[in-house]
């Protein structure tokens, strides 16, 4: 009889949250596209870091000005 | 400065650093849909092992991440010897030298559950999934629920599609 692994209750509580849809679909991937694949998001994140921070000097500086 | 891994790792094993590879960027090679950023290393110990460390990466500007400019951090056998575990800035990206993890001990305790992965055109040594999780738990950082959580899913995924199950 296979017994169930523990699980702390708060992870087991996030359990419902997890998109199983990705991780299925990053299952069917080699290890190196899942590398490539996360680099992509990788720089989309940080692009988007680069714009929110460039708007908010740009804010920053008109309210100086203002 | 993110890490990308087909920027470091291919160095590292070049240099034939004797490394396991942990953290946010394992869980990536094992299916996590998650975005992380440093790259998380266990290494050896070994006095070469050392030097080939701090061969690779001082030309790379080594320094100590969110500390003030200016300090006087050299990573040379030294500085790696008398210290343990380094949370780094280089050229190659963010990078962190763990000698000991939590919940998994050091390079050579840690070895047995690991596997080897082809990838960027070389092979290295990756954390396997249990373990990875009980290293997460370990940490015990509250920021750590969310990516156990989906750890334990991907674990749940990954026995069903073995064969027998």
């Amino acid at each position: 009889m296979k017994s169930k692994r523990y699980r702390d209750p708060v992870v087991e509580a996030y359990m419902p949250g997890v998109d199983r849809t990705l991780l299925r679909e990053n299952l069917k991937l080699t290890c190196e596209d899942r590398a490539r694949k996360h680099s992509r998001a990788l720089d989309m994140v940080l692009e988007l870091r680069r714009a929110g921070r460039a708007i908010r000097e740009r804010n920053r500086a008109n309210e100086r000005r203002s | 400065m993110s890490a990308d891994l087909e920027q470091v790792i291919p160095p590292l094993v070049e240099a034939a650093i004797d490394f396991i590879l942990i953290g946010g960027k394992a869980a990536i090679l094992l299916g996590s849909a998650r975005v992380t950023f440093d790259t998380d290393i266990v290494y050896d110990r070994s006095k070469a092992n050392l030097e080939k460390i701090s061969r690779l990466l001082k030309p790379l500007s080594p320094y100590l991440r969110g500390a003030p400019p200016g300090l006087p951090f050299v990573l040379d056998v030294p500085t790696l010897r008398n210290g343990l575990n380094f949370t780094l800035t280089t050229r190659l990206g963010d990078l962190d030298l763990l000698g000991e993890v939590t919940g998994g001990g050091t390079y050579k305790q840690l070895l047995p559950r690991t596997f080897v992965v082809e990838a960027f055109g070389v092979k290295f040594r990756c954390v396997d999934l249990p373990t990875l999780i009980k290293l997460k738990r370990a940490a015990g950082r509250p920021k750590d629920l969310e990516s156990i959580a989906e750890l334990e899913a991907l674990l749940e995924e990954t026995s069903r599609q073995q064969p027998g199950n």
